[in-house]
């Protein structure tokens, strides 16, 4: 490859670190007098690293947030007596398990599920002062808060499978275990119980906007490295004063597919496709149990579901002339 | 007519890679060139044939027509028409649509002197087409193991191929692809939020500048990549979503046979505490 | 000095291939056999690694038939005292079985593992006692129980294969927290368990589905909500009994079921009516043969709960979907066909 395609930064220039926009009255100082300079990370984006705003709700959201964490891990640690190999050569198979279903809602035992309860309400509480961060800091630069607003979608997911189903299901044991595999044998149980999530119609949407998103990602992300030439990357600066990277970037996809977006409307689609995945994600959850207790007779039943020829010797339920 | 304002100073001839002046032309606002008319030629066919096999099926339900595969019995080989032959041309017609396409992406990007990042990422997501529906089944001796060209069909099949290695989630390769399509949501809704929150700001003040914004992540989480890197960083993770998928898939199959989950006691029997029993 | 861009893509591109290397080498490699079940497309495919055929085979030998015996002359029951099964089998053709049984069991440690030397017909060995018990639920399996095994049947040789406890057997597990009463609960899942294959999937799905008759059932007959109240961990307790006799048959999940719809009767593989009796015969063969032995054996046969070496679908599969790779050894011993007095 004889061109240079913009992947990553040849010449490095340091300049003057960046302070940082001054926050105005009612805000902490920052945290990090003198900011470090990364080489290997200013090959791929900028070199600088802090200061960061600590301030009241990110010191409140972290000691909430590693509190929950480290109830996480005691948990663990205790699963394998205590013992710091196993630990390590078991941790994806680890896990702080949520209640048995015999506990309804009710508070189960600390080690019957009582430390998930916990560790839902600490991490809960963290993410919320997490978000109010993401709020306060955009307003403290007079920005707008779409931030936190997207992050207000993925809350909703989050709330969706540890808090608001539960409840409608009437048991906490439906909550996610705090685990690597273990989650993951959740998610397949979820959808083995509730007759193939597949056939779950908001399931099938956030899978859309899933993959639409990181369609739009490369889409954006590929237009932009290839309008660097022009001062692509500039993107507030051509959205306000359009200037030939956006219009190249326009025309290529207007010429490429018959209509394109804008500099600024671009960062909408890509917004919407990113928040439309956990949103219509979390309403699919919702609806699991509460409102369809099988997906594949649903889809039968809204004749979504394809036929095939029968290929099998026809075969009766055994439980049927058994009596079970 | 259906040009932008400034469209016209842009309409120059030159870029293309093949066919010289023939076809470069613009119908509307599409631009044409010869692999236009390659593209307009396999997706016009491949539709056709899509269109007449969901004719000699069962059903017009625009979620339950299903173009399916070949049985295993017939290997490598062109099978018959009605006996999954038609999705054998069809998926030609596929690949050759999507090449073409990919191909037009390059002369547009010539003729407007931009970089080939945009065809090049698309090209990773034909790659894990071609995966799919080539690369596999070649590597597993049989056509038949594509995926059926239907809107829930599709899906019963990745459901079976997933529980053919029991507990597909346990696929080392699947967990990073699934982990970088989360990273690539996640880092999407960041930056949308970013830009239109600075050219968006709160009511009654002035635009923000790219300082503002590296200031925020700052503030956020004491890390700012940038205007460059952002892109960067979101078409690095996006094409990492698609080729650990395609890794994932294909090696399902041709280089492991059983279940996923067991695939990780080469993890549990490392030499360095292989002597203890898992409590 | 290659250009910069240029070096960073050899680099990265030496760096793929390596990372490529090391997932690759705790891989296989094709080409792998398969084999499809199902309508083309569906995805219903069994894949084997025919490299591991010589030993699935090796593994699979059945051991030579002597020659019959004759069936006349008296009967062992005349003959011998104490016979209270095989009674109406000639003194030859017991002899035979006797031999037979031996080599299946105690190759090494011959007659005496079961029996006094000094009175054959004396029940001190705890095996002994053991063995009738052992003979009467082979001819039950093999009478009543042919909904699962066919005309194939089973002799001891299925589970013991030459050994006196066999290769495959389950225990009891003992779910007590390891750390401390009030933390660290497993809640009988989350270990790189061998029962389940290394899924974090609860580890004893036996006790309940296998010697208990609990529901394995957690999927609604219906679209909407009509009263099925089966939660998700029930499901993965489900599940992993299914993980497990997967990997016992040596098979995956669309061996039996269409996963679009695994509780759907519909167009299923007969293999799944199979399965559903085997389920119930390993419940008939723990509650009814196994559980009542419990007093007869010692303490170093036990499991740490104090319970016996009981059945599962691997403890005769070992591995493969039909035991002995669907060899009937039935008839070279037809006096284990059936109880028949």
């Amino acid at each position: 490859m004889a061109q240079y395609q913009n992947l990553f930064t040849t010449v490095q220039a340091t300049g003057p670190l960046h302070d940082g926009v001054p926050l105005g009255p009612g805000n902490s100082p920052r945290t990090g007098k003198q900011p470090w300079v990364s080489y290997w990370l200013g090959k791929l984006g900028n070199a600088q690293i802090g200061p960061i705003y600590l301030g009241g709700l990110g010191l409140a959201s972290l000691i909430l947030g590693v509190f929950a964490f480290t109830l996480i891990g005691m948990n663990m640690l205790a699963s394998v007596g205590w013992d710091p190999i196993q630990f390590v050569r078991q941790l994806f198979w680890l896990s702080l398990e949520p209640p048995p279903p015999t506990y309804g809602l009710e508070i189960p035992p600390l080690n019957q599920g009582g430390w998930h309860l916990i560790v839902g309400l600490f991490l809960t509480a963290s993410l919320a002062f997490w978000w109010a961060r993401t709020y306060r800091r955009a307003r403290a630069l007079g920005m707008g808060t779409h931030v936190a607003w997207a992050f207000a979608a993925a809350l909703w997911l989050y709330l969706c499978l540890g808090l608001f189903r539960p409840i409608l299901m009437g048991s906490w044991s439906e909550g996610v275990p705090y685990g690597i595999f273990p989650h993951l044998d959740w998610t397949a149980a979820f959808s083995l119980r509730y007759g193939n999530l597949f056939y779950n119609p908001f399931h099938a949407l956030s899978i859309v906007f899933l993959y639409g998103a990181t369609l739009l990602f490369a889409m954006h992300g590929a237009t932009i490295l290839a309008v660097t030439r022009f001062g692509g990357e500039r993107e507030i600066e051509q959205i306000i004063d359009r200037g030939t990277a956006s219009e190249r970037a326009g025309l290529f996809w207007r010429w490429t597919m018959g209509f394109n977006a804008t500099m600024e409307s671009i960062h909408r689609w890509a917004w919407w496709f990113a928040v439309l995945c956990p949103i219509t994600g979390g309403i699919g959850i919702l609806l699991t149990g509460t409102v369809v207790d099988n997906w594949y007779l649903w889809a039968i039943k809204h004749g979504v579901a394809p036929p095939y020829p029968d290929v099998f010797p026809a075969a009766v339920d055994p439980a049927l002339s058994s009596g079970g | 007519m259906a040009m932008l304002s400034f469209e016209k100073k842009y309409r120059v001839r030159g870029g293309t890679l093949l066919g010289g002046d023939l076809f470069d032309f613009w119908v509307g606002p599409f631009y044409v060139g010869f692999f236009g008319v390659t593209t307009a030629f396999f997706t016009f066919l491949g539709t056709a044939l899509i269109l007449w096999g969901a004719s000699q099926g069962p059903t017009w339900n625009l979620w339950q027509i299903n173009i399916a595969p070949p049985d295993l019995s017939y290997g490598l080989a062109l099978a018959p028409l009605m006996e999954g032959g038609l999705w054998q041309l069809i998926t030609v017609c596929a690949i050759g649509a999507f090449g073409s396409w990919l191909l037009r992406e390059v002369e547009i990007c010539r003729k407007l002197g931009m970089g080939y990042h945009v065809p090049f990422a698309f090209g990773v997501a034909i790659l894990a087409y071609v995966t799919l529906v080539v690369v596999r089944p070649v590597l597993m001796g049989a056509w038949g193991h594509g995926f059926p060209y239907g809107i829930f069909s599709h899906l019963d099949w990745v459901s079976n191929v997933g529980y053919q290695y029991l507990h597909f989630h346990y696929n080392p390769a699947h967990m990073l692809a699934v982990s970088f399509f989360f990273a690539t949501v996640f880092a999407l809704s960041l930056h949308g939020s970013l830009i239109l929150s600075a050219t968006n700001p709160a009511p009654g003040t002035e635009v923000k500048t790219p300082e503002h914004e590296d200031t925020f992540f700052r503030d956020f989480i004491g890390y700012s990549i940038g205007t460059l890197g952002i892109h960067r960083l979101g078409l690095f993770l996006a094409l990492a979503a698609v080729l650990f998928s395609a890794l994932c898939i294909v090696i399902s199959g041709p280089f492991w046979s059983l279940g996923w989950p067991e695939w990780w006691s080469w993890w549990l029997n490392l030499p360095i505490w292989s002597q203890w029993p898992l409590s | 000095m290659l250009h910069s861009s240029k070096l960073w893509l050899t680099r990265g591109a030496k760096l793929a291939a390596l990372a490529s290397l090391v997932t690759l080498a705790a891989c296989e490699r094709p080409p792998m056999q398969s084999e499809q079940s199902g309508y083309r497309g569906t995805g219903m495919v069994q894949v084997v690694n025919p490299r591991t055929l010589d030993d699935r085979a090796a593994a699979n030998t059945v051991p030579m038939a002597t020659p019959m015996a004759p069936a006349a002359g008296p009967k062992a029951s005349e003959i011998y005292q104490n016979v209270q099964v095989l009674g109406d089998l000639s003194v030859g053709q017991f002899t035979r079985l006797m031999v037979a049984i031996t080599s299946w069991i105690a190759p090494q440690e011959g007659c005496n593992y079961c029996h006094n030397p000094a009175n054959l017909a004396d029940d001190s060995k705890y095996t002994k006692v053991v063995s009738r018990r052992m003979i009467e639920m082979t001819q039950n399996i093999n009478a009543n129980w042919k909904t699962h095994v066919a005309d194939t049947g089973v002799t001891c040789y299925t589970c013991h294969r030459g050994q006196a406890v066999p290769a495959e057997v389950w225990f009891k597990a003992d779910h007590e927290p390891k750390g401390a009463n009030f933390i660290g609960d497993k809640a009988g899942q989350n270990s790189p368990a061998a029962s389940v294959k290394l899924a974090s999937l609860p580890n004893d799905p036996f006790t309940p589905f296998l010697l208990g008759d609990h529901a394995i059932r957690v999927n609604g007959t219906t679209a909407l909500p009509t009263g099925n109240r089966s939660s998700i961990k029930q499901t993965e307790w489900t599940y992993g009994l299914m993980v497990h006799m997967s990997a016992s048959l040596g098979v995956n999940c669309t061996y039996c079921h269409n996963s679009r719809a695994f509780s759907s009767w519909d167009d299923v593989p007969p293999q799944r009516v199979k399965a559903w009796h085997g389920i119930r015969m390993a419940r008939d063969v723990n509650n009814e043969y196994i559980t009542p032995l419990t007093e007869v054996f010692p303490a170093n046969r036990k499991g740490v709960l104090g319970d016996l070496a009981k059945v599962n679908c691997a403890t005769c599969h070992q591995g493969v979907n039909k035991p002995l790779l669907g060899a009937s050894m039935l008839k070279d011993y037809p006096s284990l066909a059936s109880g028949a007095k």
